[in-house]
């Protein structure tokens, strides 16, 4: 008995000293922000942040990068920190940032967090529907100092949007399903900026109101919703178009669904329509395309 | 009213696995220190059954048991180890522990503050392993020993354990002649050199006839009978309660039980 | 093995392992994506103007990871041999009694409530993940109760089924849950080490070195019960306080693991029967040396998993089993015959 009352003494002891000793003394909050025109060293920590930034111009600025950052060509050039689901703690602190720009889903949130303790200066930006998009543009261009440079890219990327959709008004609104996952299907839902990118481009989603955002469904529901085109963002190592192949295959077997009937099953590039960035008006011209191909060819 | 005095008595007890049933019915013994006891008895008689309430592993229904004079269930654990030592049944071979860690299991409750055993511990110990004759086999892990030898490594550590009371369940069935005397000429040493008190449960009836002073016959329909072992254990009680017809002999000063069944040689064996 | 174990030997042990446990815990802080020089780690905190990057990976990311490390692998092993031993059961593991799902549903239910501060300092899916599996231990134990007292199949079987149960809770919730929280939270799952506060560290460091020793405490209890119930208690052991007592203590040491690297496997199954075959089944000398080869063994596999898919990292979990299995396996084929397994 007694030593047991010796081991509880000494864990007291041991807890007490530990509180005393590191309660903030070690913790390092970063001391507020660094002032715009002092961000000499920015690291991004997803590829839309990435194509921000060097759309403002922060170009020079830019010391690391997610290794999916591929767009513009010179981001690949930039040192790698990891990737947008890891980063790499220690990469990000060796890059000796004074900015870190991250998104607001768990896994970035966390990283915000562990660089936060350890001193670093974090934006934490969410870019989930397009109307994010151009608040989180303002946000990091107001932490940089690129507020004029923000406005001309905000502007532009309005203008376009705007003519894209004038275009798209004419016409009916084709029903379009956006397939992101096969086997088992899983289709993009209303709740999406996918399905923003949808309605920019003249479309409607096949699928009505449910709860997941990106929800699994069954063949029913694909016969029911009738799509007049189905769309698929490529995933993967392989082509587009082997991938347009086994789509086609695949698809077969709904002979009922207009858009197999018709033949209206695209397999697009993933990168302006899975990335909702700078790029975005190329993404609604993409998705246009789809819905109409008879106005657009080239 | 029988007088008590022994170093175990059991008082008026009965006990029964389930409301309906009885195993035992009224037993009432007491066991003289020094003393080799035999309990024996058929199968479902509840040998095993008065072991266990014997060692606190069991509550009886009724009446009491008393160890050195104190009720059973007054015992901590620690302190009932102090008194019995029980040799069971069975082996589980878990994780390879050797014949001297295994006999040193013995002395847990005497360990020092760092959980380790003094020289005096190590002294019991190999007095222990040298009396069963296993010393030889001290680094052997248990596993690897046969049931006889075996056998002998778990009175060890009973002997070790150093209590006035060492309980064993069947300590010689699974084994060969030669070690089934070997195994009572050891609890016999036990109990004369040692000062013991050794109670074994036991299906050789020839064997307690031949080494036990006292015997506790169990009936099937809970009955038993206590006594000396020559009167307990006679030709006509045997046949009673095993319900098996027996030749009754003598050789010399040895006595001697041979079940006969329906294929026997010669019916009408008269010595 | 062959002979009894005596303290000069276990203290000759225990210090050849420590010593062993910090060159690897050195070597390894060296080790890592990015190049460290130990020159400019000690020039301090701040090196000029600017902050010392490698001043602060080293010893504010790389080592409190490490010792990190080392804790949740001491922590596992250490549970593991008590689990093993209680249950009577080789295949036992810290996580058989419901710990794995009940963590598991404490993170994802943190996830989806959407818990954006931190509490107490920690990271919410911690916390949660610790209530979880100390909550489902908590009630793997008490039905187990009901199967009769300390009736094993009973309390194994009530883990089990338990285990299920959650895990079909987890499933559920993983199917209506985003898609970024269920990956947040099978990332999680999957075992990963993070650096954390020096206080974290320490008390984590803390309670599981309590947790050692008080189990070392009770070594020869663990011993005696190794030959079942009715055996340890006619030695003297008092089983029941024995049981709660160790039960209690190696669950509070895996719930504080699990809540600070989430379900590490491998480490508790394998590393207790590793430290048993090659030096033997006594309780007094398995529980400290699993420890320590479980905290080297969680700290060589995490230094593999932040270096060998650069940068991105792999799971440590999945570094423990690839990295442990062929390991165990050699173990087993040279050193069965001692145990005496074969016949």
């Amino acid at each position: 008995m007694r030593q047991w009352l010796l081991l509880l003494l000494l864990i007291f002891c041991w807890m007490a000293a530990g509180f005393a000793f590191f309660d903030g003394a070690e913790t390092r909050e970063s001391a507020g922000a660094a002032l715009p025109k002092d961000v000499q060293r920015i690291v991004s920590l997803a590829p839309n942040l990435t194509e921000i930034l060097f759309a403002l111009g922060l170009d020079e600025q830019i010391a690391g990068v997610t290794i999916f950052s591929d767009y513009p060509p010179a981001a690949m050039k930039k040192r790698k920190i990891g990737s947008f689901w890891q980063p790499n703690i220690e990469a990000v602190i060796a890059a000796k940032p004074d900015l870190v720009v991250t998104l607001e889903f768990p896994q970035q949130k966390e990283a915000a967090r562990r660089l936060r303790r350890l001193g670093c200066n974090c934006l934490t930006v969410n870019i989930e529907k397009v109307g994010d998009l151009f608040e989180a543009i303002d946000r990091i261009a107001e932490a940089t100092g690129k507020d004029a440079e923000a406005a001309e890219l905000a502007s532009n990327l309005r203008s376009r949007l705007d003519v894209l959709s004038a275009s798209a008004a004419k016409y009916e609104r084709a029903k379009v399903l956006w397939v992101i996952a096969r086997e088992p299907l899983r289709v993009a839902g209303r709740d999406t900026f996918v399905n923003e990118l949808i309605e920019l481009a003249g479309g409607e989603n096949a699928i009505g109101r449910t709860v997941h955002k990106y929800p699994p469904i069954g063949s029913e529901q694909v016969i029911a919703s009738a799509p007049d085109v189905i769309i698929e963002p490529a995933m993967g190592s392989k082509t587009v178009s082997e991938q347009q192949k086994e789509a086609l295959r695949y698809w077969s077997r709904f002979k009922n669904v207009p858009a197999v009937a018709n033949g209206r099953i695209y397999v697009i590039s993933p990168d302006t329509v899975c990335r909702l960035g700078p790029r975005l008006h190329q993404g609604v011209e993409t998705v246009a395309r789809c819905l109409r191909p008879q106005l657009f060819a080239d | 009213m029988v007088e008590m005095s022994g170093i175990i008595e059991v008082e008026n007890v009965s006990f029964g696995y389930t409301r309906q049933s009885t195993v035992l019915e009224d037993v009432s013994f007491a066991v003289a220190p020094g003393t080799f006891l035999a309990i024996a008895g058929p199968n479902g008689a509840g040998k095993t059954t008065l072991l266990n309430l014997l060692c606190g592993a069991a509550k009886p229904r009724t009446g009491r048991i008393t160890i050195d004079s104190a009720p059973v269930e007054s015992y901590t654990t620690a302190a009932l180890a102090e008194k019995i030592a029980v040799v069971r049944q069975g082996f589980v071979p878990m994780f390879g522990f050797s014949v001297v860690e295994t006999v040193m299991m013995a002395r847990t409750e005497h360990f020092g503050a760092m959980g380790f055993e003094s020289k005096a511990d190590r002294q019991i110990v190999n007095e222990a392993l040298e009396l069963t004759e296993t010393a030889q086999f001290a680094s052997r892990p248990i596993g690897s020993l046969s049931a006889g030898e075996r056998q002998r490594v778990f009175i060890a550590r009973a002997l070790a354990q150093q209590t006035d009371v060492l309980l064993l369940d069947e300590p010689t069935s699974f084994l060969d002649l030669k070690h089934q005397v070997g195994i009572y000429d050891l609890l016999k040493a036990a109990q004369v050199d040692k000062r013991r008190t050794v109670i074994a449960v036991t299906h050789e009836i020839n064997l307690a006839t031949q080494y036990c002073e006292q015997a506790l016959l169990l009936g099937a329909d809970g009955s038993s009978l206590f006594g000396d072992t020559a009167e307990v254990l006679s030709a006509e009680h045997i046949e009673k309660v095993f319900a098996v017809a027996v030749f009754a002999g003598r050789i010399g000063k040895e006595k001697f039980f041979i079940p006969i069944g329906r294929f026997a040689k010669d019916k009408t064996i008269s010595l | 093995m062959t002979e009894i174990l005596t303290p000069n030997k276990l203290i000759v042990r225990i210090a050849w392992a420590l010593l062993l446990l910090l060159a690897v815990m050195f070597v390894c802080s060296l080790i890592g994506t990015e190049r460290i020089s130990l020159k400019a780690v000690f020039a301090g905190d701040e090196a000029g103007s600017a902050v010392n990057p490698d001043y602060e990976i080293f010893v504010r990311v790389r080592i409190p990871r490490i010792v990190l490390g080392a804790i949740v692998g001491a922590a596992l092993a250490c549970s593991g041999v008590v689990f093993q031993a209680l249950l009577r059961n080789p295949l036992a593991d810290p996580y058989i009694l419901g710990i794995s799902s009940g963590a598991g549903l404490g993170a994802m239910i943190a996830v989806l409530v959407g818990l954006n501060s931190a509490v107490f300092g920690r990271s919410p899916i911690a916390v949660f993940a610790f209530a979880g599996a100390m909550g489902t231990v908590w009630l793997v134990w008490f039905i187990g109760r009901l199967t009769g007292k300390f009736h094993l199949t009973g309390l194994l079987l009530a883990g089990v089924v338990v285990n299920a149960f959650f895990s079909a809770v987890i499933m559920f919730l993983t199917s209506v849950a985003r898609s970024d929280e269920v990956y947040g939270t099978m990332f999680w799952l999957m075992g990963n080490m993070a650096e954390e506060d020096f206080l974290v560290v320490w008390t984590a460091g803390g309670c599981v070195a309590a947790g050692i020793a008080a189990l070392f405490y009770l070594g020869p209890q663990l011993n005696a019960l190794s030959f079942g119930e009715d055996d340890a208690r006619s030695i003297g052991v008092n089983t029941g306080r024995t049981r709660t007592t160790a039960f209690a203590i190696a669950a509070f040491m895996t719930a504080i693991a699990v809540s600070i690297s989430g379900l590490v496997g491998f480490v508790g199954l394998i590393v207790p029967h590793a430290v048993r075959l090659v030096l033997g089944p006594d309780h007094r000398q398995l529980l400290p040396l699993s420890a320590i080869f479980g905290a080297i063994f969680l700290v060589a596999a995490d230094t593999l998993a932040r270096i060998v898919v650069a940068p991105a990292q792999l799971p440590v979990g999945v570094v423990t089993a690839i990295a442990g299995g062929p390991f165990f396996l050699l173990l087993l084929v040279r050193y069965s015959k001692k145990v005496g397994w074969s016949k």
